[in-house]
């Protein structure tokens, strides 16, 4: 009749003919839904947090950058070789630099100390000068710094020196007019702390020769701006290291401030996790779909090999179907991924700028990519395995399923997603634990499983008959039951790891800074200036703060020896917010210089006070606190400092204070200790009367609102000696940088839950159709409606059980791992989960197991038995 | 058209060797109807599935049109159904997602031809069913669906057409229905037909009945001298070969 035959090669247009029919009709009947809606999650998933974690990074590099105004600093004491900022300027990059010094400024009537600031024209490259007209005003964003002979300063100034905006103000011997008012400064709080107490003051670094402040020993501070793309700046800083570059340091924001830089690190963890648990997530529910979609298609394999299809075609014929399948759900995914992430920086407008640039390419093509690794590791084996179907299948309707290796798809899934693991974390390392880890994890779990499987199916041989037939289906299908278990467990072990990591942090970040956190501290004051201090904040409503007696004392000695050096020299220096308020007071140049004479002999000088109270934020972790009965002789000290000293309870360690005296102290204690907490904080403190005879000075701190600022003036005049830090910008900017990443957390968070419930789904849906086949044997031998549906509900609650107890068993290690090692906190079990974990596992099983098999009981079973032959 | 020699399929059990043909000889004439009968067990599905090319003998050689199945890897034999062979199953083996039209147009598809929508409409119409070409198999009644395969296997041009009880699930007037139309379309066609049935009425159209015994031929009667009358057959016993 005609011409063409069969040649073994079939025409391209036939092929996507036939396999566009196959997907269209299978899309229709329903059997795609669930592989395509797993893929278009792990698309959505992985699009949408790429595509945010791209903005959430450009808001956050945004922000970190204005905090520095500038995206790297090279700072010191002297002024830098101008080479190094030609060489910046050759390679693209934008420089500024200004001169900071506190010094007294003067008006005709009135003089005040201002921390005064010298910067050149392009200052700042980074964010912007919120400026007024008047002084307590609102401000607006202004580019740019003061032009020459222009002076802006903080509202504060004016009242100080008596003067409005227009009249003349002296600093050193240079007369400047103050032509605005300063609201906000990007980089307030960069910088050395004492450099910055006062008010500031703001004029352009032409000036400064006319103010002939410089002299030889004069406090000043010289900062070099960077700005420009990645790439420069990192080469930059790799020519910058073969410098001869003692005395100076180019540093980042994560340098800058250790406080952002723990907050950042930590929202990159989690959000790498919480988008790895959604793929990984999304890849068993594409494997258990996959699997489920070639089993029903062995049929359809042999059936059009008996109509003269190669084994070759059907591999064509299937795998363009995944393609498809593939391309389809890229495309919805990318677009879902899009207005995902859109509607998640709508919901965050007001702590992330809108006018965010847009996210580059790379997310899309990351979910592209991660749709096709899913679809080569996971859905691939069991569809290839259709090329092997025998066509024999048409004639034996009993014959064995096909050999379709059991082990090889999960061997090449978990092949793919350590694939995944390892591009997104571009980390060997947790990648090897990871394998190890899951490796581990399958196989305790699966040996559990089969256990507690076991067991509960002889203890329910006496129960009822609905709770035998339960049991019976488990045992049956045990090699199937373990795999749900296992895929429940480690679902529902993904979701609770990642809820409890999530509200650790966040609970961590509330209690690192809440709301009253203090934003001033008060320093350099003196014990007969403490009373009148405590009665100046109450008589104004401002809450007084403990005063902590502060001194300078040098360890010399540990049980007669010389004391391990904590840290190496690079990192030695302000390891807190206290040293860098005091210690880094010392110049930078004397304390290098020292240290080169030194060597590693050099007395560690640390800042310690003595209270009879335990500080807030402190807990005790060895020994006991002094609380009654305080004894002079004794120190508390920092646990982690004391593990790098080698330093025991019990141990005596020996100080040089004071004018050269050497006290003798017992280890009482070793506390731990919060030290992003922007609050007072000590490596060590004595028991009261220790130091007695040391001149000390006191340390405060107060939380002022933005109202009562002015306050600060009066403080100043009636107590001159004292030095008070602002630190309320830099308080408020970190705040503002937690609250986008709890936000970003949260939805991370809700993705992986959707995920999850995704593959609950899928793996109920895997086992339906031997479920509607038993069921309709055991219905038309007699057995209720009533009876299987009640089985079914024990079999997935006793499925859910199991998986729910071992979930959170693996959950609470998971995260003793996780809390510990990579985010720094401190674990505790979840008692509540122990009970939670195992209940919301039976409930939630056994609900979506009895929705989605409902069917099961409510079809005819002629029909089930027709269709199943 | 088909010749068979000396063939012989053994598989491994768990209670060890066991032969389910041993060593049959036979020979169909182009456009000759041959019907397999003999007891569950006796091996003529295993023959038929050999015959066809679907699976591959243990010994011996299978002949279809010349060509040496034994010979051939599954990919080859493949393309000789695609070309040669033409397939009626008991339970009718639809494709349950694709409509009635569309599992007639797969062979015909599979030869790249581009009128397979027409050639497979001209099919449907010829086995009674064109008003329901759009229905899906579940759709359809069990007639129907058989009659719809029947379309599908001559969908290809076959030279050969197997049928593994083909009245098997259907009842007796609609089984007869079925053989009517199955016979009619063989004779338009001129094809070769074997088929594997337990239904004497079925098997007495053919022109040569073989029984099968424990794997062997046990008998061959000529069933009809004119293919199509119902006259009852005369028995000639004869060894085998």
């Amino acid at each position: 009749m005609a011409e063409q035959s069969n040649t073994g090669v079939l025409h391209l247009s036939t092929l996507l003919r036939l396999s566009g029919r196959l997907l269209w009709r299978d899309w229709r009947g329903g059997e795609l839904r669930l592989l395509l809606l797993a893929m278009i999650m792990a698309v959505t998933s992985v699009t949408g947090i790429a595509l945010f974690t791209d903005r959430l990074e450009q808001a956050l590099l945004l922000e970190s950058a204005n905090m520095l105004a500038a995206d790297r600093v090279l700072s010191g004491r002297q002024q830098a070789p101008e080479e190094w900022l030609e060489e910046a300027r050759a390679r693209g990059l934008q420089t500024a630099e200004f001169i900071s010094f506190a010094s007294m400024a003067f008006s005709d009537q009135d003089n005040t100390l201002v921390s005064a600031k010298a910067v050149s024209d392009a200052y700042p490259l980074r964010g912007n000068l919120l400026v007024a007209d008047q002084p307590f005003t609102a401000g607006q964003e202004i580019v740019g710094g003061p032009g020459v002979g222009e002076a802006w300063v903080e509202s504060r100034i004016l009242p100080a020196l008596d003067i409005a905006v227009g009249d003349a103000i002296y600093v050193g011997e240079a007369q400047l007019t103050v032509t605005r008012v300063i609201v906000q400064e990007p980089d307030r709080q960069q910088g050395n702390m004492l450099d910055n107490a006062g008010p500031r003051l703001l004029f352009n670094l032409a000036d400064m020769p006319a103010t002939n402040v410089i002299q030889t020993g004069s406090r000043v501070s010289y900062r070099y701006l960077f700005a420009g793309d990645q790439r420069t700046l990192t080469e930059y800083e790799e020519w910058f290291d073969t410098q001869a570059n003692e005395g100076f340091r180019l540093r980042d924001v994560r340098d800058e401030s250790q406080e952002v830089s723990e907050a950042l690190n930590r929202a990159e963890s989690f959000l790498m996790l919480g988008s790895l648990f959604a793929v990984l997530l999304a890849g068993v529910a594409i494997a258990l779909t996959a699997r489920r979609y070639s089993e029903r298609h062995f049929d359809y394999a042999a059936i059009l090999k008996t109509l003269g299809c190669t084994s070759a075609q059907v591999s064509a014929i299937y795998l363009l179907i995944q393609i498809l399948v593939a391309v389809i759900a890229i495309v919805i995914g990318s677009v879902l991924g899009w207005a995902v992430h859109e509607m998640i920086l709508l919901t965050l407008s007001s702590v992330i700028p809108i006018s965010l640039p847009a996210a580059a390419n790379t997310p899309y093509i990351i979910g592209a990519l991660t749709a096709f690794i899913c679809l080569l590791s996971f859905a691939l084996p069991p569809l290839l395995a259709l090329r092997d179907t025998s066509p024999l299948r048409v004639l034996r309707k009993d014959m064995d399923e096909q050999n379709l290796s059991a082990r090889l798809p999960y061997i090449f899934g978990m092949g793919g997603a350590l694939a995944l693991v390892l591009w997104y974390s571009q980390d060997v390392f947790l990648t090897a634990v990871l394998v190890l880890a899951v490796a581990g994890t399958v196989a305790v779990l699966s040996l559990i499983s089969w256990f507690l499987l076991r067991s509960g199916a002889a203890a329910g041989m006496h129960a009822g008959s609905a709770w035998k037939l339960a049991m019976s289906a488990t045992r049956r299908r045990r090699k199937q039951s373990v795999l749900q278990v296992l895929v429940f467990s480690l679902t529902i072990m993904s979701l609770l790891t990642l809820t409890l990591l999530r509200t650790g942090l966040i609970s961590d970040w509330q209690a690192q800074l809440p709301e009253d956190t203090p934003n001033h501290f008060l320093m350099n004051v003196s014990q007969s200036q403490v009373a009148g201090i405590t009665e100046f904040f109450e008589s104004r409503g401002i809450q007084a703060n403990q005063f902590y007696p502060m001194a300078t004392a040098g360890l010399v000695s540990v049980n007669g020896e010389t004391p391990r050096r904590p840290w190496g020299d690079n990192e030695e220096g302000g390891r807190n917010l206290t040293e860098r308020n005091t210690s880094e007071g010392a110049d930078e140049q004397e304390e290098g210089g020292e240290r080169r004479a030194g060597g590693n002999n050099r007395v560690i000088n640390r800042q310690v006070t003595w209270v009879p109270d335990l500080p807030p934020d402190n807990t005790v972790v060895d020994g006991e606190w002094w609380y009654e009965d305080a004894q002079p002789g004794l120190v508390s000290v920092e646990a982690d400092y004391a593990s790098r000293l080698g330093v025991r309870t019990g141990d005596v360690l020996e100080f040089r204070v004071g004018a050269g005296e050497l006290i003798s102290v017992t280890v009482q204690n070793l506390r731990s200790v919060r030290w992003d907490n922007m609050q007072p904080n000590f490596f060590f403190i004595f028991s009261p009367g220790t130091m007695d005879f040391v001149g000390a000075t006191y340390l405060s701190t107060a939380l002022m609102a933005q109202e009562q600022k002015l306050f600060l003036n009066d403080l100043i005049r009636q107590f001159p000696t004292i030095v008070v830090l602002e630190i309320d910008a830099l308080i408020e900017q970190i705040q503002s940088i937690i609250a986008q990443v709890t936000s970003a957390i949260e939805l991370i968070a809700f993705l992986v839950l959707a995920s999850g419930a995704l593959v609950l789904l899928a793996c109920v849906n895997a086992t339906l159709d031997e479920r509607f086949r038993e069921n309709a044997i055991l219905r038309t031998l007699g057995a209720g409606r009533k009876l299987i549906l009640s089985s079914l509900v024990i079999e997935f609650a006793v499925i859910g059980l199991v998986a729910g107890i071992i979930a959170t068993l693996g959950a609470e290690i998971s995260l003793y791992y996780l809390q510990t090692e990579e985010f720094e906190q401190t674990f505790s079990p979840h008692y509540w989960v122990w009970l939670t974990g195992p209940l919301l596992g039976t409930l939630i099983i056994a609900l979506l197991g009895v929705m989605a098999t409902r069917r099961v009981v409510s079809t005819s079973p002629l029909i089930v038995l027709r269709t199943a032959v | 058209m088909i010749e068979i020699e000396n063939l012989s399929k053994e598989v491994m059990t768990s209670e060890g060797l066991l032969r389910i043909l041993k060593g049959i000889n036979l020979r169909v004439e182009e456009a000759e109807t041959v019907a397999i009968v003999g007891a569950s067990g006796s091996g003529k599905s295993t023959l038929l599935g050999l015959m066809a090319g679907l699976d591959s003998a243990t010994a011996g050689e299978v002949r279809l049109d010349g060509n040496n199945l034994s010979t051939m890897d599954e990919e080859a034999r493949a393309i000789l159904r695609g070309r040669l062979v033409g397939f009626v199953f008991q339970s009718f083996q639809l494709l349950p997602s694709l409509t009635a039209l569309e599992n007639v147009m797969i062979p015909i598809e599979l030869k790249n031809d581009r009128h397979a929508r027409e050639k497979a409409q001209i099919l449907l119409e010829r086995v009674g069913l064109a008003d329901r070409a759009h229905h899906y198999p579940n759709q359809l009644s069990g007639g129907e669906q058989q009659r719809v395969a029947i379309a599908r296997a001559f969908g290809s041009d076959a030279k050969i057409l197997f049928a593994d009880e083909p009245t098997g699930n259907l009842d007796t007037a609609t089984g007869g229905k079925v053989i009517e139309l199955l016979f009619a379309l063989n004779r338009e066609y001129g094809t070769t037909l074997v088929l594997v049935t337990h239904d004497e009425r079925l098997a007495s159209k053919c022109h040569r009945i073989i029984r099968l015994v424990a794997g062997e031929v046990a008998g061959e009667v000529a069933a009809s001298t004119d293919a199509g009358a119902d006259s009852a057959a005369a028995l000639r016993e004869t060894a085998h070969g």
